[in-house]
Formats: structure tokens, C-alpha cells, sequence
């Protein structure tokens, strides 16, 4: 029941928004948010069963139906679900009561939460399913959401655009999927998790090829390299939409499934070297990526990139533990970050751009407040959450063995910090840039403000509505690390019986000097950010070095290293061209000509035969198919007769 | 029973030419009347309903056999739910004739659907062609698709007549649909050409394909939303309930052939789809690439595959009806099919909006919804069968499915309003409820499939 409460009752809130929206209005919001509230209390409640061994296995099951013979469903709640459970409905409902403020005056807002909860709903099914066709189900369906919701103002073409490139380029990621299923199900006959994992020697040399396939759908969704380019672009719908599904619980859906599928992973070397290296090269990517925006959303998008590269570096490595601590402390500091991003928006009146904003610490102090304390964090301050989990990951690559991944984590952890800081000094320092010339910050085509339709009679939502949940989510980007200090913390107790324990021999690096490294590298990120962007001087000269930095920034940076032109080269153009010589020249002329010139069939001969035709059409076809069913009956009834 | 099932339509269907020609109440009242019976019939009685007239005794024995059991019920359910749909969303000036010809259609897919004989099953075969040839002349815009539906089609119904005449004459008796003995011997591949030929036509497979998407174009909407629906799966199905049991031996040594020509099909027609820019061509080549998939689903001859493949007939029956009768309320209020010309439709007409969208993502496979089941479990069967290569190749149309249904959809739906396009109401109460079944039928059969196929197995 308690499964069912959770799994179900986010959808039962998606469906009345859905079909009494109008009727509601404001209210949605509430709808939204209780809809939130009940799977959290829920999920807590059963945070005592689902941690415990019961008979065979840990956690809470339930069986619920057999979808087509041989594909049965369930669910199945355990500690990794749990955590994704809790971050799912807690940061879900902190983010979903932003959302009531945020969305306050736009018209459509019981369609925005009815998408949310739909949401939800779906990724709970990704988390709580207990076989692989269930967590593709819901990975098709977050999918889906997250193509609503990006492209909620549907009015926009470039949100258009950019809900239909995410969701195709997961659709990628979902057929990939689809094909590690046919492999499990053909060696192992099953796709529950507890069959598949209990036969995992039965895949043989398969194994690799069900890790590489499972990879490209964590990829497509996670955002890794090269699969990547949708993220950015989703930036296009509302601010709480990139919080919730763009940066603290969808995309990470691919680490999920990878520490979901431990027992794969820790059987094949070449499926932990493959998806460590592309986490630690996606890190770094998106670090460098972040460097060169301006965009205050893309900025926080290639962050999220980077960082969910660290996660998937670790859970790659088999650092399990390392890899889902980092999700668990991300979740509340990356949601924090865009909710404050997103007060910031809302004050200015929709600009984005970081270089039109400026000395924002006094206009909005709980976002300048709580960002920082995010911005430590992702920077892994020492005593902020980040820190201990960058550090778990960073040091879990070197344990297991990939000193190489070890040197991008301690790079990237730098890059990080300067791109961070950058982001904080230029939004929050010095003093308002908005009301100058757009030209002399350095923008060229500044964006058209109010991007939802003014209602009629605007009002302003309580302030609270959008500050508490970020004030509350930025207190745990503080202290969401500390359940994670020491070889006995309660994190690694949490997690004993789940992830198997590793042997390790000590690395010849030790932990306390990797954290040394890593503070120094850190320290010199901010240091050079500081420098730049917030030293008195710079301050003061802030719009000519905005201008400057515009235009030297360097080509491959600015063009996102040309990831978005080769996938068109090599994938989108030739598509095109394909479909356009298939459907104008290959079937008129060659399939069509050839039928031609093969029977003679050619406008003549129609023309004779259609003489004699016209004009009498209705009492052919009535003579024709009454005359075949008297002809059918007579014998019908002459078979009856004998 | 099962002989009202065909006759009830094809008698309603004739006595409505009796009414005036402008009529249009009463003849759509007494259409969704019959289909409704035909669709009430079957399910009062899923088990019975055989009827068995001896037809010919030489050269070798025939009768005229009809059934509704197992595979035959959801086809004769699917036919009845779309022939109801069309019906009730046929508005146009001369609706009295089209659902006359709409009935007669009915009458004769259901003929072929129920048929246990084969020789009854290929002279329903041809009777079915009729109404849609009748249909082009009267209302596609060239005539010449009229003409090429009838040849290439007419064409498939001679070879199936000749390999049913042959099969008759040398195994005795053509009333053999739902055994499962052999044929063996010399004639056998000949014979299965004879067949696959007319199914490959009718499906279409390529390169037999190019009176179709003219065809499903130039066709008024609830026409086509039947033909594409459910005439396209009596190939699939002749393959299923003929080929597979009885030319088995046959099919085995050829189905190289059926699966590369099912690949060719499934990749061709969705890339075709991706630059079309006529709505009705877009769903036209969506459908040769979706029914690719069953062929590659039949060439595998695997269990799995073939259960997956009865779940994608009835999937795609419904998404294909939905969308083609949600074109034709989207061509009557704009007066233009070309995507280039439409855009934000959705502000203005939320409900169409809403069933176009979900009959699209029906259409390019969304999982919880009736496609994603049948390609899954098609494609799970299809792997299991040794095709490795195929099972993966099959995977890159589901990407392009997504890309060609939502540039459709967001093309139509989304963006800025065009101010050339004319603003009319959105759906109206009778064109939402012959959509809304079929849309419900999409979510049941994706959330639980099972209980179609339970029917079946049993």
C-alpha cells in the first residue's frame, strides 16, 4: 500500500490538474504540492522497512502485474531507491512550492503543475520499478515530461526546438536501452533486476555489450559526452523545471542505472574504464564548457553536466557509494543555485544574461545568501556538502585504480571553482549593469524580455513562496554532507548491504593529502576568479572587461567545441538528404518508372478504361458488393439445405 | 452470428443509397448503429459463432467457413471500433454515400477477417478492394490513384487467387485456417510467392509501396483512417493465420528475403517520413516503416515476436485511425495539409491539440502507450531468434519515429500562431468522442497488454 501511495498519488495530482486546470487556477499549485507531500511522508515512513533484510533481499517489494507473458511488474523500494525517493519528493516538493511564486502569473499554471507532477510520477517509476522494462517505462516517460515542460511556452520556436532535440536524443538513449534488454532477455529469459543480477555469469561474453547499450541510455539522459547538446538548449523552460528534472533528480537518472547495475559493472573491467573515462571527460567538458557563458541558466546547465560527469565517474569506477553521495549532496545545492538563479530572473524581469545584472546582493539577499553557500559547495569547500562528496568520488577514482581520472577530478575540481565564482562575483558584485547599453557589457543580441504572457491584473506571490525553499535548500548545501564523514559514517552504514565492499590496497596518494590537493586547486579557482571579476578595480571597470572578455573568448568555447555541428554533419543532414532523394526522386522515378515501363501502365490506357466508368459510381459499387453477397448467401444457404 | 457480421453492413450499407443524396444525420445514425452491433456481436459471444456451408466439392473442397475466434476477435473488433470512429467523424456534404461505402467496406474486411476457408478468404479479399477504389474515384483529386490502387491491388488479389486455387487443388481442401498442417512438396515456394505477393502489396512491403501514400493522401479522412487501420492488416494478418502454419518450410527458406525487405521498409519509409511535408504523407510513410516491423516480427516466425506482433496490429490500427481522423479535422478547419503553412494550433485548439498529441506519441512509441508494447516485445522475440543484426538495425526507425512524429506535431501544434490561417472552433462534441476511443484504447493496451493476448492464447 505505502508503494502504491507513493508511486500513484504524484499521478492522481498530474490528473486533477490536468482535467480540472481551469477550475483551480492558483489552487494547482496546491494540488501540486500535496501531491509532493503525501509520497515524502510516505517514503519516510518506510524508510525503516526498506533498509531492512526482509527474507531474501533487502528492501520493501511488491508485485503488482504480469504486463505480457514472461514481463512481470513490481515495485521495489531499497536503500538506492529510497535516497532517489527522498530527493525525488523533498526537493521535488521544495522546488514544487518555488514553483506556486515563480509561476504565480502565468495563466497556464495548472498545466504546469499537472506536467510536474506527471513528472514525478514518472521518475518515481524509473526509481521504484524492480525490472528493466519498468525503469525504461519511466525512463521514456520523464522523457516525455521533460519535453513538456521544456517546451511549456509553446508559443517560443526556440523552446520548441529544443523540447523536440531533448527528446529525440533521448529516444536515442531509450532504444539503447531497449537492445541491453533483448540481450539480458535472451541469456537470462527474465528482465526483473533479481533474475538478470543472480545470472550475471549466464551473459558470458555479452556482458560488456549490455553494459556499453545500458551506458548509451545513462548517457543520453545524463548528459554525458557526446550525447550531451540537449542539456544547454533545455534551459528553455521555466527556471523550476531546470532546478527539478535539469539538474537535481532526471539527469541523473544514468547514475542511477549504473549503480542499479553494480553487479554488471563490477564484473566488467572494460564497462568501469569506458563509462569512468567519459564521466571524467564529460566533467571536464562541461567545466570548461561553463567557462565561456553568459547565460546564467547555461552557466548552472554546464555545471550540472560537470558534475553529473564526477557522478558517473564514480559510480563508473565502481565507487558506488562515492557516486550516489555526490547525487544526494548535488541534488539540494544544484536546485539551490537555480532557484536562486531563478529569484534573480524573476527580479530583473526575465534578463539571463550575467552580464546585465551586477550588484544583485542587495536587490535579492536570500538568493545571494543561499547561493553561496552553493557555490561553496560545488566548489567542495571544506564543511560544505560538495566537499566531502567531490573528495569521496575524486579519491574513489585513484582507489580503484585510474590515476588518470584522478588527475581530471583534481583539474576539473579547480576549473569549477573559477566558472562558479565567476557566476557569483559578476551576478552579485559591484553594481547594477542592466540599465547601460547592452553593447557596452559586450551583448550583441540581447533577448526579448517577459518571456510568459502577462495575465490580467498582475500580483505579486507572497516572497516567501520562492524564499523559503531556497533558504532550506541551502542550509543542506551546507549540511547534506556531514551523514558522510568518516570510513564508518552513516552514509557507507546506510549502504552496506546494497554496494559489495572492496578490498583496496592504499593508494599512493592517502586521502588527507588528495583533500590537501584538491583545497589548493580550489583555492586558486576562486582566487583567480576573485582577481578578475572582484577585486575593487575590476569592479570598477567591470562593463569594458565584460566587452573585452565577449570578444576574446575562444572560438572552440564559444562553438561548445562543435559538438551540436558534427551530430548535424554526421546525422542530421544525411537523414534529410536520404528521406528528400527516397520520397522525390527514388520512388517516382526508379520504383515507379520501372512499373511503368515493366505493365505499360501509363495515362492512356487509364483514360480508356475510366471512359466508361463515370457517372454511374454509386450503382456499381451497389451492384457489385450486393450481387457478392447475394452470390454469398445462395450458397450459404445451399450448404444450409443439405 | 458471424454471417450477420458481414452481411449486417454490406445490407445496412446498400439500403442507405435508398436515402436522399445530401442526406446526413440519418445515414451516420444508422452507420455508428451497425458498427456498434457488429462490434456488441462478437463480444456477447467471444467464443462461438461459426458458421460452415459446403462451397465446391471439385476440384478439391471449399466452404464458406466463418469464425470470430482467437486471433480473428480483436481484428473483427478493431475493424468494428474504427468503421464506428470513421463514421462518426464523417461531416462532409455527401456523408450518405461515404457511409454507405464505409459499411460495405466493413462487410467485406469482415469477411476476410472471419474467413476459415481461404478461397473465402481471397473472394472477400478482392470484395474489399471495391469500396476504397469507388471512394478514390469519387473523391481523390487524381484520378490516376484510383486506377493505381486498383491495379497493384487487383494484381495481389490474382496471385492470391491462383496460390489459393493451387493450394486447393493439391492439398484437397482450402477450409484448413486455424489448423496448422504442413504443406510440403515441389509447389510450395510458388504457392507461398502467390500469397506473399498479395499480402506484400496490400501491407505494403517495399517496393511494392507506391499506391499508398497518394492513396491515404488523396482518400477523405474517415476512409482512410479504416484502410490504414485495418484493410493494411490483412496482409499481416494472411501471413499470420496462412503463411505461417501452412507454407512454413516455405517461409523459412525465404524469409531472408522477408526480412531484408522488411528492414528496407522500416528504415525507407521513415526516412521519407522525416522530409515529407504533407501531414497524410508523413502517418502515410510512418505506416510503411511501423509495419515493417510486423513483417520482420512474421520473417522471424518466433513466438515472442509474433505475440508482440498482434499487439502492434491492434496498436497501430488505433494510433493510425486516430491520426488519420485527426488530419482530417485539421485539413477541413485549415484548409491546407502542408506543415510548412500551419503552426500554434494549440493555443487555439487545446482538445485537438491534445488528441493529436497523444495519438503521436502512440505513433513514435512512447512506452505506457500501445506501440511501445508491441515494438518491445516484437523486438524482444525477433532478437531471441538469432537476428541480432536486424533487432539492432530495427532500433534506428524508433529514433526517427520520434523526430518525424514531432516535427509533425510541433509543426502543427506549436509556435507562434500564423495569422494566415483561418481561426476555427476547436473540436466539436461528436469529433471528440470518435477520437476518445481510440485514444483509450491506446493507454489500455499499452498499460496492460496481457489481457489481449490472454484472449488469444488461451
Amino acid at each position: 500500500m505505502m508503494l502504491l501511495a507513493i508511486w500513484l498519488v504524484p499521478l492522481a495530482g498530474a490528473i486533477v490538474n490536468w482535467a480540472f486546470g481551469p477550475q483551480l487556477k492558483r489552487a494547482a499549485g496546491v494540488v501540486g504540492c500535496v501531491a509532493l507531500a503525501v509520497p515524502f511522508v510516505a517514503t519516510i515512513l518506510s524508510w525503516s522497512a526498506a533498509t531492512q533484510n526482509a527474507g531474501s533481499a533487502v528492501g520493501m517489494h511488491q508485485a503488482l502485474f504480469s504486463w505480457m507473458p514472461g514481463f512481470d511488474f513490481g515495485l521495489l523500494l531499497d536503500p538506492l531507491s529510497l535516497i532517489w525517493a527522498l530527493i525525488i519528493t523533498g526537493v521535488g516538493f521544495l522546488i514544487h512550492v518555488y514553483s506556486v511564486g515563480y509561476m504565480w502569473n502565468d495563466n497556464a499554471i495548472a498545466r504546469f503543475f499537472a506536467y510536474m507532477n506527471f513528472f514525478v510520477f514518472a521518475m518515481l517509476t524509473l526509481v521504484l520499478s524492480d525490472n528493466f522494462v519498468g525503469l525504461l517505462v519511466g525512463w521514456g516517460l520523464v522523457g516525455l515530461a521533460s519535453y513538456f515542460l521544456i517546451g511549456f511556452w509553446f508559443f517560443k520556436p526556440t523552446a520548441v526546438a529544443a523540447a523536440r532535440k531533448a527528446f529525440v536524443i533521448n529516444v536515442v538513449g531509450d532504444v539503447a536501452i531497449m537492445f541491453a534488454i533483448f540481450l539480458m532477455f535472451a541469456k537470462t529469459g527474465s528482465t526483473s533486476f533479481a533474475t538478470v543480477f543472480g545470472h550475471v555469469p549466464a551473459l558470458g561474453n555479452w556482458l560488456f555489450l549490455v553494459c556499453v547499450f545500458l551506458f548509451i541510455g545513462a548517457a543520453a539522459k545524463s548528459a554525458q559526452i557526446p550525447l550531451h547538446t540537449w542539456l544547454p538548449d533545455a534551459m528553455e523552460g521555466p527556471t523550476p523545471v531546470s532546478a527539478l528534472i535539469h539538474a537535481a533528480t532526471m539527469v541523473t537518472a544514468g547514475v542511477y542505472l549504473v549503480a542499479r547495475c553494480w553487479p554488471l559493472w563490477n564484473a566488467s573491467h572494460e564497462a568501469q574504464l569506458l563509462v569512468g573515462t567519459i564521466g571524467g571527460l564529460t566533467a571536464l567538458a562541461g567545466a570548461l564548457l561553463g567557462i565561456a557563458q553568459w547565460d546564467i541558466k547555461r552557466i548552472l546547465a554546464y555545471s550540472t553536466m560537470s558534475q553529473i560527469g564526477y557522478m558517473i565517474m564514480g559510480v563508473g569506477v565502481t565507487a558506488y557509494q562515492a557516486g550516489v553521495a555526490h547525487f544526494f549532496t548535488h541534488a539540494f545545492f544544484k536546485a539551490c543555485l537555480f532557484l536562486g538563479a531563478g529569484i534573480v530572473i524573476h527580479e530583473l524581469a526575465d534578463e539571463q544574461d550575467i552580464r546585465r545584472m551586477g550588484g544583485m546582493r542587495s536587490r535579492a539577499p536570500v538568493a545571494f545568501f543561499a547561493m553561496f553557500a552553493s557555490v561553496l559547495a560545488i566548489s567542495g569547500f571544506p564543511g560544505f556538502a560538495g566537499f566531502f562528496s567531490k573528495d569521496a568520488v575524486i579519491f574513489g577514482a585513484l582507489e580503484h585504480g585510474h590515476p588518470w581520472l584522478y588527475v581530471i577530478g583534481i583539474i576539473t575540481a579547480g576549473i569549477t571553482a573559477y566558472y562558479m565564482f565567476r557566476l557569483f562575483f559578476v551576478t552579485f558584485f559591484g553594481t547594477y549593469r542592466g540599465d547601460l547599453d547592452p553593447a557596452q557589457v559586450g551583448v550583441m543580441n540581447p533577448s526579448e524580455p517577459a518571456a510568459h504572457e502577462p495575465a490580467h491584473g498582475e500580483t505579486h506571490a507572497p516572497a516567501w513562496l520562492m524564499g523559503a525553499p531556497v533558504a532550506i535548500l541551502g542550509v543542506f548545501a551546507v549540511i547534506a554532507g556531514y551523514v558522510m564523514i568518516g570510513a564508518n559514517s552513516a552514509w557507507n552504514r546506510f549502504f552496506a548491504q546494497t554496494f559489495p565492499s572492496a578490498n583496496l590496497a592504499a593508494p599512493a596518494i592517502s586521502e588527507g593529502w588528495t583533500t590537501a590537493i584538491l583545497f589548493v586547486v580550489m583555492a586558486g579557482g576562486i582566487a583567480i576568479a576573485y582577481v578578475r571579476y572582484a577585486t575593487p578595480v575590476a569592479l570598477a571597470d567591470a562593463p569594458a572587461r565584460l566587452r573585452a572578455e565577449s570578444q576574446r573568448l575562444p572560438a572552440i568555447l564559444v562553438k561548445l567545441f562543435y559538438f551540436d555541428e558534427l551530430i548535424d554533419w554526421l546525422f542530421v543532414k544525411p537523414s534529410q538528404a536520404l528521406g528528400r532523394f527516397f520520397g522525390s526522386i527514388f520512388d517516382p522515378d526508379v520504383i515507379d518508372g520501372g512499373v511503368r515501363a515493366l505493365v505499360g501502365f501509363n495515362t492512356g490506357l487509364g483514360t480508356l478504361v475510366r471512359g466508361a466508368q463515370t457517372g454511374l459510381l454509386r450503382s456499381y459499387a451497389l451492384v457489385i458488393v450486393f450481387g457478392a453477397a447475394l452470390f454469398a448467401v445462395y450458397y450459404a444457404l445451399q450448404g444450409a439445405a443439405r | 452470428m458471424v454471417l450477420l457480421l458481414i452481411l449486417l453492413p454490406i445490407a445496412a450499407g446498400s439500403v442507405l443509397f435508398a436515402l436522399p443524396r445530401g442526406e446526413r444525420l440519418w445515414s451516420r445514425v444508422i452507420g455508428c448503429v451497425v458498427a456498434a452491433a457488429t462490434f456488441a456481436l462478437p463480444l456477447l459471444d467471444p467464443n462461438g459463432g461459426d458458421f460452415s456451408a459446403r462451397w465446391l466439392s471439385r476440384p478439391f473442397t471449399a466452404s464458406l467457413h466463418f469464425s470470430w475466434s482467437g486471433f480473428s476477435l480483436w481484428l473483427v473488433l478493431l475493424l468494428a471500433l474504427c468503421t464506428f470512429c470513421a463514421i462518426l467523424a464523417t461531416n462532409a456534404a455527401q456523408s450518405r454515400t461515404m457511409v454507405a461505402l464505409l459499411l460495405m467496406l466493413e462487410g467485406g474486411m469482415m469477411g476476410v477477417f472471419t474467413a476459415r476457408d481461404i478461397l473465402a478468404f481471397a473472394l472477400f479479399w478482392d470484395l474489399m478492394l471495391i469500396p476504397p477504389f469507388f471512394a478514390l474515384i469519387e473523391w481523390a483529386p487524381h484520378r490516376e490513384t484510383a486506377w493505381r490502387f486498383l491495379i497493384y491491388n487487383f494484381s495481389g488479389g490474382l496471385t492470391l487467387l491462383l496460390a489459393t486455387a493451387a493450394f486447393g487443388i493439391l492439398s484437397g481442401s482450402t477450409d484448413v485456417i486455424g489448423g496448422t498442417h504442413q504443406f510440403a512438396g515441389s509447389w510450395a515456394p510458388w504457392i507461398f510467392a502467390g500469397f506473399a505477393f498479395a499480402f506484400a502489396v496490400k501491407t505494403p512491403l517495399w517496393p511494392l509501396h507506391t499506391w499508398m501514400p497518394n492513396t491515404y493522401a488523396e482518400l477523405p479522412p474517415p476512409f482512410v483512417a479504416v484502410i490504414s487501420a485495418v484493410q493494411s492488416k490483412a496482409g499481416l494478418y494472411g501471413f499470420i493465420v496462412i503463411a505461417l502454419p501452412f507454407l512454413r518450410s516455405a517461409l523459412v527458406e525465404w524469409r531472408w528475403l522477408l526480412v531484408a525487405l522488411a528492414l528496407v521498409s522500416l528504415l525507407y519509409g521513415a526516412f521519407v517520413a522525416l522530409t515529407q511535408t504533407d501531414t497524410k504523407r508523413i502517418v502515410a510513410y510512418s505506416s510503411l516503416s511501423h509495419l515493417g516491423l510486423i513483417v520482420l516480427a512474421i520473417a522471424s516466425a518466433n513466438p515472442v515476436a509474433i505475440q508482440g506482433a498482434l499487439v502492434y496490429i491492434v496498436a497501430h490500427g488505433l494510433f493510425s485511425a486516430a491520426l488519420f481522423l485527426i488530419l482530417g479535422y485539421l485539413e477541413e478547419r485549415e484548409e491546407t495539409r502542408s506543415v510548412l503553412k500551419l503552426g500554434g494550433l494549440g493555443a487555439v485548439n487545446p482538445k485537438l491539440a491534445g488528441a493529436f498529441t497523444i495519438a503521436a506519441l502512440a505513433a513514435l512509441g512512447l512506452p505506457g502507450l500501445a506501440g511501445f508494447a508491441g515494438e518491445l516485445v516484437i523486438l524482444t522475440g525477433v532478437f531471441r531468434a538469432g537476428y541480432f543484426w536486424p533487432a539492432l538495425i530495427a532500433l534506428v526507425p524508433i529514433v526517427l519515429a520520434s523526430a518525424y512524429m514531432l516535427r509533425l506535431l510541433q509543426d502543427v501544434i506549436n509556435g507562434p500562431q500564423v495569422a494566415a490561417l483561418p481561426r476555427r472552433p476547436d473540436l466539436t462534441v461528436i469529433e471528440a468522442l470518435a477520437v476518445a476511443p481510440l485514444l483509450a484504447a491506446l493507454l489500455l493496451v499499452g498499460i496492460y497488454p496481457h489481457a489481449l493476448l490472454a484472449a488469444v492464447m488461451r
